[in-house]
């Protein structure tokens, strides 16, 4: 079957490190058996959520195609808003977990479809 | 909000690591109509088929051709909310037994790729798997 990712190492709970205003201001990740538990809060710039609650990954990725190893590991979940749908991935690189979100918006509007790439320091 | 300009997207891309697992990309513009116009590739949730009669997105799409995976319509996306300019793709390919996000984002000039691959079939022994790449711009 299909290898078991270690998907423990992207655990825990992940702290922007950017002092100034972001789209995503922290993330808590949980083990649930084979998959991630996510739960994103706003960061305070645009239109993001201040809690954007608790989804599971839709999968999630080791290092290389030959291990289950995840410390360069990855996971993609979605979320669905109002006025906005959000797939998030997320990787871990060198001990920062690196969160890319594509924001894609249902209706004409003022706001252009964005990717955002910022970066999350696991909370001491 | 019209259509991003997706000038810093299109062109023909090559892998800078010559044993990269995907050589070349060429993104044009314009949208086929569908998410998935050649190869095995098949519509998604993250890039259904487009509706004939309904307008187009107007935020824009770009065509995304991997010679090793066919060629599919990919949703473009600005690095601000009131951009004008495309500088990232996201694009999927599902082949069955194995599926490709393609997503990637322009820095420096550098097409920065994210590669995820999952194999939702059972028994093969390989584990779905993250890679990041970085491709060049041989034409506009």
């Amino acid at each position: 079957m299909t290898n078991r990712i270690d998907i423990e190492p992207m655990a825990g709970r992940w702290l922007k490190t950017n002092d100034k205003p972001q789209w995503i201001g922290s993330a808590d990740v949980k083990v649930d058996g084979d998959r991630l538990m996510v739960r994103l809060h706003g960061g305070g710039l645009g239109p993001t959520p201040r809690d954007w609650g608790t989804v599971p990954t839709e999968a999630v990725y080791a290092s290389r195609i030959d291990t289950s190893d995840a410390h360069a590991g990855a996971f993609v979940c979605k979320y669905a808003f109002d006025d906005f749908d959000v797939e998030v991935q997320a990787n871990l690189n060198l001990g920062l977990l690196v969160i890319a979100t594509y924001v894609t918006f249902r209706k004409p509007g003022p706001h252009a479809n964005r990717f955002t790439r910022e970066f999350f320091r696991r909370d001491a | 909000m019209t259509a991003l300009d997706v000038s810093s997207l299109t062109g023909d891309w090559r892998n800078t690591n010559e044993n990269g697992r995907i050589k070349r990309i060429v993104c044009t513009s314009g949208s086929s109509g569908s998410s998935a116009s050649l190869g095995s590739s098949a519509a998604t949730s993250a890039n259904p088929p487009r509706n004939p009669e309904e307008p187009e997105e107007p935020r824009g799409t770009i065509q995304v051709t991997c010679p090793e995976f066919g060629t599919v319509d990919a949703p473009v996306f600005a690095f601000e909310f009131d951009a004008k300019q495309a500088g990232a793709f996201y694009a999927l390919y599902d082949r069955g037994n194995q599926e490709l996000r393609l997503q990637a984002n322009v820095k420096l000039g550098v097409l920065v790729v994210v590669t995820l691959f999952r194999f939702p079939d059972t028994g093969s022994g390989r584990s779905n798997y993250f890679n990041r790449e970085f491709f060049y711009r041989i034409a506009p």
